[in-house]
C-alpha cells in the first residue's frame, strides 16, 4: 500500500467524490437521450485539450476544458444543422480528438512532460490540486441548482424531446445545456480518472441504477451515490495495488454495473401472481 | 373567436424541395371538433405539426388563438395539448405515469419555477378524467397501449390548453380500447366545450361529437364540410379504397 501524506489523502478523497458525483449525475441524461458515445467524445477531447496544454506549456486542465467546451459547442449545432444521427457527429468528433491527442503528445518537449500526458491518459491520484477540488466542488453546486430549478423541464425533455417541445418547453437550451456541464464534468475528472476512462463513470453508475428504479427521481439521487461509491472503493483499491485510479475506478464501477444486471428486479420476469395482486417494483 | 387560421400555408421539410402540405387554408372556431382524415402520407401529421409550430411553414401565414404562429410559437404551444403518433416505450423506461402527465405542465408552468400543489391538483384531475388515477404511480413501460394512450391524453390535458392536437390517438389499439378513447373524447368535448382536431387514416374512428370533417390527400385539402356529408361521398370511397386504407 502506498504511503501518503494525510493532507494528500484527503484531497484525493475529496476529489474522487466529487468527480464520481459530477460525472455519473451527468450520466443520467446522457445515457437517457441515447448519448453514451458523447462521454468517449468529450473524454478524449478533454484529453487533446490537455495533451495541447503540455505541448505548449499552458496549465492542462484550462486547455481540456477548452477542448471539450469545444466540442460541445459544436457537437448540438452541427447534428441539428447537418441533419445528422448525434451519434455520426459524435464519431467524426471523436476520431479527430484522439487524432489530434496523439499529434499533441508527439510533440511534448522533455520526458517529464511525456509522464505528465501519460497521468493525463491513465488519471493520477497525485494529480488533484486544490484549483481542481474548487472547480469540481463549483460544478457541483452548479448542478445540483440547475437540476433543482430545472427538474420538470428536464424530466419533459429526457421522456420525449418533441413532447417536451409541442408543451412549450425549451429543448435546445436542455440538450445544449446537458452537453455542456458533461464537457465540464469531463474536464474536470480527467487528472484523476484519466482520459481513456472517464467516459466509464459517466455511464456504468447510471446503467447500474436503471437496473433498480422505474422513478427518473430515484435514478437522480442513487446515480451520483453509486458513482462515489465506485470512486471511493476505486480510489481504495487503486492505493492498495497501485493499479492506476481511473483503472480501479472503471472496474469497480463496472463490476457494480454487472452485479446490478443479474439481480436487477426490472429485469425479473412479473409472474401472473404479482400482476394480478398488483405487485409493483421500486416504484 | 378563430382558433386556427391558415392561409395559403405550404410547409416544406429542411433540404428539401417539393412542400408535404400546400395551399391550405383552414378556420376552426372555438369549440369545434375537427377530423383531419386522409391516407397515409398525405401530410396529417405535417400540419398538425405546422400548427403547433414544431415544423415552420415555408409560404402564407398561419395563425393560433390570433398569434402568428412563427413569432408566438413558444406561448402557442403552452396553449396546445398535442398527442404525438404511437410511439414505442422502452418497457424499461424510468418514467411514472404521474411524472409523465405533470411533464405536460412543464411549458405552462415555466421556467425558474417549481411545481406547486395547485399543480398536482390539476395532474390528478387530468389523470381522473381518463380513469388512470389508480395508475399514477405505475412505470409507464408496464402500461398497455391503451392505458399509455390515456396517460399521454390525461397529460395533454394537463396543460388545461384551449386546444387538443391529436395525432392517430386510435392506431395500434384494439377495438374496445378504441371505443374507450373514442367516449373519453366526446366526454371531454361536451364537458369543456374545447377545440379539438384530431387526425385519423382511419374513417371507422371518428368520434361522434365530430362534426366537420377535413379530407387531405397527397398534400393538400381537397374536402371540408359536416361529417356526415364527407364521409357518405364516393370520393372518400374512391380516395380510401384507391389507397387500401381501412374504412
Amino acid at each position: 500500500m502506498i504511503d501518503i501524506p494525510l493532507a494528500l489523502l484527503f484531497t484525493s478523497i475529496l476529489g474522487a467524490v466529487l468527480a464520481g458525483f459530477v460525472c455519473s449525475t451527468m450520466g443520467v441524461f446522457v445515457v437517457r437521450m441515447n448519448l453514451s458515445s458523447i462521454g468517449y467524445c468529450m473524454s478524449h477531447a478533454a484529453f487533446a485539450g490537455a495533451a495541447f496544454g503540455l505541448m505548449i506549456s499552458v496549465d492542462s486542465l484550462i486547455s481540456a476544458m477548452v477542448f471539450s467546451f469545444g466540442v460541445a459547442f459544436v457537437l448540438g449545432p452541427l447534428s441539428e444543422k447537418a441533419r445528422l444521427e448525434s451519434n455520426v457527429v459524435i464519431g467524426f468528433l471523436f476520431s479527430v480528438m484522439i487524432a489530434l491527442a496523439f499529434v499533441f503528445l508527439n510533440f511534448i518537449p522533455g520526458q517529464a512532460a511525456s509522464g505528465a500526458a501519460l497521468r493525463i491518459l491513465w488519471g493520477s491520484i497525485f494529480s488533484v490540486g486544490y484549483n481542481d477540488l474548487m472547480f469540481l466542488l463549483l460544478l457541483s453546486f452548479v448542478l445540483i441548482f440547475f437540476i433543482a430549478l430545472f427538474y420538470k423541464e428536464l424530466l419533459a425533455v429526457m421522456f420525449h424531446r418533441k413532447l417536451a417541445e409541442s408543451a412549450g418547453v425549451n429543448t435546445k437550451l436542455f440538450y445544449f445545456a446537458v452537453l455542456f456541464f458533461t464537457g465540464f464534468s469531463v474536464s474536470l475528472s480527467l487528472r484523476l480518472v484519466g482520459g481513456l476512462l472517464v467516459f466509464a463513470l459517466i455511464i456504468n453508475p447510471t446503467s447500474t441504477a436503471y437496473q433498480f428504479f422505474y422513478d427518473f427521481k430515484k435514478i437522480m439521487i442513487f446515480s451520483p451515490v453509486i458513482g462515489i461509491v465506485s470512486c471511493l472503493i476505486g480510489f481504495w483499491l487503486s492505493l492498495i495495488t497501485d493499479f492506476p485510479i481511473g483503472a480501479s475506478i472503471v472496474i469497480v464501477s463496472a463490476a457494480l454495473f454487472a452485479f446490478a444486471i443479474i439481480i436487477s428486479p426490472k429485469r425479473r420476469k412479473w409472474n401472473g401472481k404479482q400482476r394480478k395482486m398488483g405487485f409493483k417494483l421500486n416504484t | 373567436m378563430n382558433v386556427i387560421d391558415l392561409q395559403n400555408v405550404e410547409t416544406i421539410y429542411e433540404g428539401e424541395s417539393i412542400p408535404v402540405i400546400y395551399n391550405i387554408n383552414l378556420t376552426v372556431k372555438a369549440g369545434e371538433f375537427l377530423a383531419i382524415i386522409g391516407p397515409n402520407g398525405a401530410g396529417k401529421t405535417t400540419l398538425l405539426e405546422t400548427i403547433n409550430g414544431i415544423l415552420p411553414y415555408t409560404a402564407g401565414r398561419g395563425f393560433v388563438l390570433e398569434k402568428e404562429i412563427p413569432i408566438y410559437k413558444t406561448a402557442i404551444r403552452k396553449e396546445i395539448g398535442y398527442v404525438i403518433q404511437n410511439f414505442e416505450i422502452d418497457p424499461l423506461a424510468p418514467f411514472l405515469s404521474k411524472d409523465i402527465v405533470m411533464s405536460g405542465r412543464a411549458g405552462k408552468i415555466g421556467m425558474f419555477r417549481f411545481v406547486s400543489k395547485e399543480d398536482w391538483e390539476i395532474v390528478w384531475y387530468s389523470m381522473g378524467l381518463v380513469g388512470m388515477i389508480d395508475f399514477a404511480h405505475r412505470p409507464i413501460g408496464r402500461l398497455s397501449g391503451g392505458e399509455f394512450q390515456k396517460i399521454l391524453l390525461a397529460r395533454a390535458l394537463a396543460q388545461k390548453p384551449k386546444l387538443l392536437l391529436l395525432d392517430e390517438p386510435f392506431s395500434n389499439l384494439d377495438f374496445s380500447t378504441r371505443r374507450q378513447i373514442e367516449k373519453l373524447l366526446n366526454r371531454i368535448h361536451e364537458k369543456q366545450q374545447m377545440t379539438i382536431v384530431i387526425v385519423s387514416h382511419d374513417l371507422s374512428f371518428i368520434p361522434s361529437r365530430c362534426s366537420r370533417v377535413i379530407v387531405l390527400d397527397q398534400g393538400k385539402i381537397i374536402m371540408d364540410g359536416e361529417k356526415e356529408k364527407i364521409l357518405t361521398s364516393t370520393m372518400i370511397d374512391n380516395i380510401f379504397h384507391k389507397k387500401g386504407v381501412n374504412q
